[in-house]
């Protein structure tokens, strides 16, 4: 546990300490909100902010989970996951070191971004449902940081990282229930958003804001994650260079 | 017990062989590895630090295996690699802690002022390592492996990128460190650093190791002198007694070796003018570790062992 928090307290004051980093992260998000979530004509529902924040919230945790798979690649470009590799400590203390730091760093940046919501009139149930978003947006980050670090562990270079974050994070994003609800979708869209691990960390955070707890969607999130991590886990025991 | 010994180590890149059956036992000592780049250096230094499985062979390092007691080996072991892995955004001290914390150092304050002032950083320890020269950033690496009192420590190109002066630092804190009983294998293709502070050296090529032994005694294998040359014209199939060609160096200078240099310099003269070559200088020193290497694997940059056979080709070819 001491070594996880060693590496945790590393990235993280190289995250604090890199000024523009800790901004630029939330840029993205709070423009979906301001210029989508505001302007946005819609028709199924009077109050689109209400709908939007939970895929806004997600997509902030998917943004900040596929970005921390860079910190291993330039770990390893620069030499430092050599060095972690030869101390006895545990090698998946490195794993557990990054998940809890890109999660942590992911529920943070949320958290200016559910203030931002808030600011713009959205509404929410109770501070009870607000505690259990934190915890869905966790598990989220859990997974999707476990997943990103170590697909990283075995791309060679910050360019193939790019690429696979380009690929993987704006099709997860537009395929999820983040912007419309499953109804207005095309059949088509429906069906791959239903099945899109994205959705069922945005309906289980929408269930909340009408006070029902999606169990079968948290059910799915948890399950998901106990696999990658898992896999995860059996990969950096083994790794070598 | 013996810090290092190897039995056959090999490692295959696919069908190309890095690392080709090395076999090496390394004393309490400073023990170099020398050889051009692409010899199998940085293969064997990472197979040694458990972070490569050898394709064959096995190697024991304070006695234990690097492939089935890792753990262990990464005990006692500390390993600086070449890239000069040092948090810039992070203070000298706070880049020691993160080590000291891994290794899970008891009295860990003390211990990190001790490593500190042992590399000199202690002034500099609290500012950023962003505003620190390379060799400083190097030395942060060797207090950061020095935490947890390493039995062998690991050296990768420790001098490279580093001007003279950081360069003699650094060698003389490895020194020190040998004298306070710690076995350091490093890496270099700095010939005349090994040569002043290695107690051993194992010359490697192609993966293979050609020579082990102190620089002195490889010096000793040679010759007593070398004479280096400038020659253009025709070359001469034979020399005269008493004088062997060494080989030609990348700036084309030509070396010859011989036990009694300054009495044979007047005898080569002539032997190369009668022979119709022109001679535009000629000079006598003493061997270094970078003639042996040239007698034993030829030309740095071919890296391929010398033959005969092509050495006439070569004096053909110039006629």
């Amino acid at each position: 546990m001491r070594d996880i928090l060693s590496y945790f307290e590393r990235d993280m004051l190289r995250w604090v300490r890199g000024r523009l980093a800790v901004i630029s992260a939330l840029i993205m998000p709070a423009a979906w909100l301001i210029f989508v979530g505001l302007a946005l004509p819609t028709t199924f529902t009077d109050n689109y902010i209400d709908f939007i924040t939970p895929g806004i919230l997600v997509l902030t945790m998917l943004g900040a989970s596929l970005q921390g798979g860079s910190l291993l690649i330039f770990d390893k470009i620069l030499g430092f996951l050599n060095k972690f590799l030869a101390l006895p400590s545990s090698r998946e203390s490195i794993l557990y070191g990054k998940i809890l730091f890109i999660t942590t760093r992911g529920l943070l940046q949320s958290t200016v971004i559910l203030l931002l919501a808030l600011l713009l009139g959205a509404s929410f149930l109770s501070p009870f449902s607000v505690v259990l978003t934190y915890g869905i947006l966790a598990l989220f980050g859990i997974l999707l940081s476990a997943f990103s670090t170590t697909v990283a562990l075995y791309l060679s270079d910050h360019d193939s990282y790019a690429a696979f974050n380009a690929m993987v994070s704006m099709p997860l994003f537009f395929t999820s229930s983040a912007l419309m609800p499953y109804a207005v979708m095309p059949s088509w869209l429906a069906a791959l958003a239903y099945w899109n691990p994205v959705s069922y960390a945005i309906d289980a955070i929408r269930a909340l804001q009408y006070g029902v707890l999606a169990w079968g969607r948290i059910g799915a999130l948890v399950f998901l994650a106990i696999i990658v991590v898992g896999i995860s886990i059996v990969q950096f025991r083994k790794v070598t260079l | 017990m013996i810090p290092i010994e190897t039995h056959d180590l090999t490692k295959y890149y696919g069908s190309l062989c890095a690392v080709d059956h090395l076999n090496l036992q390394v004393g309490n000592e400073i023990f170099g590895l020398l050889g051009p780049n692409g010899s199998g250096k940085t293969t064997t230094v990472l197979m040694l630090t458990t972070l490569l499985r050898p394709t064959e062979g096995s190697a024991l390092v304070c006695g234990h295996d690097v492939a089935r007691e890792a753990q262990e080996v990464r005990r006692s072991i500390s390993y600086v690699p070449q890239d000069m892995a040092v948090d810039i955004k992070l203070t000298g001290r706070e880049n020691v802690t993160l080590f000291a914390k891994l290794y899970g150092i008891s009295r860990r304050d003390e211990t990190i002022d001790r490593v500190l002032a042992m590399m000199d950083l202690s002034s500099r320890a609290d500012d950023l390592v962003r505003t620190y020269s390379g060799g400083m950033r190097r030395r942060l690496e060797l207090a950061q492996a020095l935490v947890h009192e390493p039995k062998v420590l690991f050296l990768d190109e420790p001098t490279i990128g580093l001007d003279v002066a950081a360069r003699r630092k650094i060698w003389e804190h490895i020194l020190t460190l040998k004298s306070r009983g710690m076995t350091i294998f490093v890496t270099t293709h700095y010939m005349d650093e090994a040569d002043h502070s290695c107690d051993r050296v194992a010359i490697l090529d192609h993966g293979r190791v050609v020579a082990v032994d102190s620089p002195s005694r490889l010096k000793g294998r040679i010759a007593k002198d070398i004479i280096s040359a400038r020659i253009s014209g025709n070359y001469p199939e034979t020399l005269p007694e008493g004088v062997d060609f060494l080989g030609e160096r990348d700036d084309e200078v030509v070396l010859f070796s011989s036990d009694n240099g300054s009495e044979k310099v007047p005898v080569l003269f002539r032997w190369l003018e009668d022979q119709g070559a022109t001679v535009h200088s000629l000079s006598v020193r003493e061997p270094t570790l970078d003639d042996v290497f040239l007698a034993l694997v030829g030309s740095r940059e071919e890296g391929s062992g010398f033959d005969d056979h092509k050495f006439r080709t070569m004096l053909r070819r110039r006629s």
